[in-house]
Order: C-alpha cells, then structure tokens, then sequence
C-alpha cells in the first residue's frame, strides 16, 4: 500500500466510529491497544493514550505507518544526530505518515486523553527499540511487534 | 490463568486398558520394559516410570504455567476403531483425565465410526467439564471429510466449546523409516490437509466455531502467497477463530508466524511428554503472556477455567 493510500486507509478507520467505539479504554498506566484489522497487506490498531505516555525511539523495521487522531492530541518526535529531534502536534482530524527508514518517537500531548487509529503496511512484523547508553552511544534492540503492542499485564 | 493446550499423560486406566488389546494400537510389557505398538509406526517405547502424576502437576508448575490440557494421543487411532473396541480405551481415557489433579484438564475423543453415538458422547463429555473435542486431522482431511463430522463440530459451536485438531492417525501402513519420520511427513501433510479442508467449508458451514491447530497447523498459514497465487482462499490466514499452537516449534517458526497469522492467534502448547517445551523467555514476556494467557481466555472462554 503506498503512503498515500495507508493514511487515507487510517483517516476512513477513524470515520468508521462503530469500527472502534467500544475498544476506547483509557489507562494511566499504559497506553491500550485494540485490533481493528488485518488481512495480507495492512494491520489497524487503535490506542488510547493518556498521561504523557511515551513510545520511546524506534522504528517499524520493513513496515510504513498512518496516523490518524480520532481525539485529544500525540506529539512526534524524529531523532537527527546532533540535533534537537523534529517535532510536530498532530490533534484530532490531523493525520501523518512515516516510513520503514523513519526513527521516531511518539507521545501523549495535552491534558485530553488521546485517540489515534495506526495503520500499518505489510503488516507490522519486527521493530527497533532505540536506548542510549551510559556513553551516549545509541543501541537498537530487535523486538517482535507484540513486545511494543501486546499488554504484559493480565488482560 | 496460564495454559498449555496440548499434553498427554498415559494415566494408569489408559495404559491398562491398551494393555487389554491384541492389536495395535496396545501396549505390551517386555523385559526391557513398556512398548508401543501402532500399525504404522516403529514400536516405540514407554517411559511410564517418568508419568508419574505428582512429576507431572510438578512439571506443569516449572513449564510456567498453571493448567495444561490433556488429549488422547491421536496416532493412536483409537478414534476408527469398531465403536465397541473404541468405547473400553475411550472410557478408560476420560476416566484418567477425569482423576487428574488440578492442574490438568482434558480434551474429548470420541469414536468417529458411529457419529451419531459421538454426538450423544461429545454432549455428555462437554457436560462433565471437558475442555472441547480433540479430533484427528485425518478426520478433517478433504472438504468431504469436514461435511461428515458436521454434526460434531455443530454440536461444539452450540456449546461454545473450541476443537483441536491434532496430528493422526499415524500412517496405516508400516514402512521402513526413522522414527522422526511420521511427525515431519505424514503429519505435517495431515495438518496442511485439515487447515485448508476447513478454510475451503469449514468455516462457511460453523461461523463461530473456534479451532486451535497443534503444531502450528504445520505452519500452513505460512503458504500464503502459495495460496493466493493457486487460487486457495486467503482469509483463514486471517481469520481469528482460529488458533495455531507452538509444540515442537521454536522462536524462528514461531515469528515466522507471528508475521502472517499475528500473535493473537498463537497458543501455548508443549506436546509433554512427547517433547520439551521451548524456554518461554526466549519467545519475549508479552508474546509469552499473550500465548499463554490472554488467547488461550479467547480459545477457550469460560472453559478455560472451568476445564
């Protein structure tokens, strides 16, 4: 699916309110995920985001991404060596895109609790999770999807 | 609860009872100690010193998990024989896993050459706390093979309760081969052979039944491309009724389907004490919760509690 047609694919998701209504499910712990769909191209989570939380820096491995905001607001980080990373506030109605070489880290903003609709293409498969150790140095670790998406607390 | 979906354990009535029996399948005791004997397999033998139940629950505990699900072996073929030889092992069967502690639960075998009898077998086996049918997949092999255990899979889709198809029987025809052979030829073709039987009229004819293939159905969904480009139907790869469990496989298989199927779909299940489980660390903590926890709650429901 290319770029274009993954965000168009997200923002129709976020129209689609009886797609997703009943999966809206706030927790101050950790975000939350739900499964909308999946078939052989394309996977669509929703989540819902409070509290400031916080992806950390990674990437999709071999996937491109859409975001779509349904409610409140997620703030965008791109990593750039040397420099403060890009940011931009995406609010509801707002959408973006990314893909398989983009490092990027996402956020709750605002006080609002957040609804966003993420879709990916091929499906989301493999991830790197980015840390920077004590030297600074920047090490990416190589983690299934449902490490990043999947709940470790009892569902 | 945590769970693993696919265990076997040679209680002390099964044993006796294939004890009782002249042909195979039976088991013998020799000086060397217990074989076993299947008409398409190598005799094998029996470690029974090591099915100890108090070892057993002990292992259950160290494996990570709270509860594992016992099943007939299904090689055995004790499901097609006559209705009356079936009927003293199958009793046998279901009164050993009945008299296991709490840490175990068992899948349903009945026999499959009188299904109207198994019908009446199957409700009475789900009533008295069984987990749901445990089928061979040659019972599944063909689109017509799926149509003829219809009214079985229609009675577990009004109970709720899942089916788990299992790799067997074992091969009619006793050939002169390793003993590893069967469970990487006959069985993964068999499993092959019933995910896409029930992908062709399976799931049209049961909306809502819900399936868990042993050994990762062979790894079947994987062909998808294979699939699409001979005009096979795609959606069971995608379809998330049903469920694909782990034994004999390890991290590599495991993410391979992860890729196409999604970790939603994926069990737990060891194959005890046919094989030993992988390290569950290595799977990663929330792919080891989810296929141990959270889809085993979706596969069974109610019963995984209740098993």
């Amino acid at each position: 699916m290319t770029a274009d047609a993954l965000e168009a694919f997200a923002r129709e998701l976020a129209r689609a309110r009886e797609r997703w209504r009943h999966l809206v499910n706030h927790d101050p712990a950790q975000r939350t995920y739900g499964l909308l769909h999946h078939d052989a191209d394309v996977m669509a989570w929703l989540i819902c985001w409070m509290d400031d939380h916080d992806t950390g820096f990674h990437d999709h491995d071999g996937s491109a991404g859409a975001v779509a905001v349904i409610d409140g607001a997620v703030r965008e980080d791109r990593l750039r060596l040397g420099a403060a990373p890009l940011q931009r506030v995406v609010r509801a109605g707002e959408s973006f895109t990314f893909g398989p070489a983009d490092i990027h880290r996402v956020r709750h903003a605002g006080r609002r609790p957040a609804v966003t609709i993420h879709a990916y293409s091929p499906p989301l498969w493999r991830m790197g999770a980015y840390e920077v150790d004590s030297s600074g140095a920047l090490r990416r670790h190589s983690i299934s999807y449902a490490e990043e998406l999947r709940p470790l607390s009892a569902a | 609860m945590r769970i693993d979906v696919h265990q076997h354990l040679w209680s002390e009535p099964l044993v006796a009872a294939l004890a009782r029996r002249r042909l195979p399948p039976r088991v013998r005791r020799a000086p060397d100690g217990w074989w076993l004997d299947l008409a398409g397999e190598p005799p094998c033998q029996l470690e029974l010193s090591s099915e100890d139940v108090g070892r057993r629950a002990a292992l259950v505990h160290l494996d990570g998990v709270d509860r594992a699900l016992v099943a007939l072996s299904s090689p055995l073929g004790v499901e097609s024989l006559d209705p009356d030889e079936a009927a003293d092992v199958l009793d046998a069967f279901h009164a050993g896993a009945a008299a296991l502690p709490a840490e175990f639960g068992a899948w349903a075998s009945v026999p499959l050459r009188d299904l109207d009898g198994a019908v009446g077998e199957l409700e009475r086996r789900l009533a008295e706390g069984f987990a749901g049918l445990c089928l061979p997949a040659g019972a599944l092999a063909t689109p017509a093979a799926v149509e003829r255990v219809a009214p079985l899979l229609d009675a577990l889709e009004r109970r709720e309760a899942p089916l788990f198809v299992h790799p067997g029987p074992a091969p009619a025809e006793a050939h002169d081969v390793p003993p590893w052979w069967p469970a990487l030829t006959d069985y993964v073709e068999g499993l092959h052979a019933a995910w896409h039987a029930f992908a062709a009229i399976g799931r049209r004819a049961h909306p809502r039944l819900t399936v868990v293939f042993a050994a990762l159905a062979g790894g079947a969904p994987l062909h998808l491309e294979r699939i699409a480009a001979r005009g096979g139907p795609l959606a069971s790869a995608f379809d998330p009724g049903l469920f694909y469990e782990t034994s004999s496989y390890g991290t590599r298989m495991i993410e391979a389907m992860v890729r196409v199927v999604g970790v939603d779909q994926l069990v737990h299940g060891s194959d005890r004490p046919v094989v030993e489980p992988p390290d569950a660390k290595a799977i990663g903590p929330a792919t080891w919760e989810a296929l141990a926890r959270a889809n085993p709650a979706r596969l069974l429901g109610a019963r995984a509690l209740a098993a």
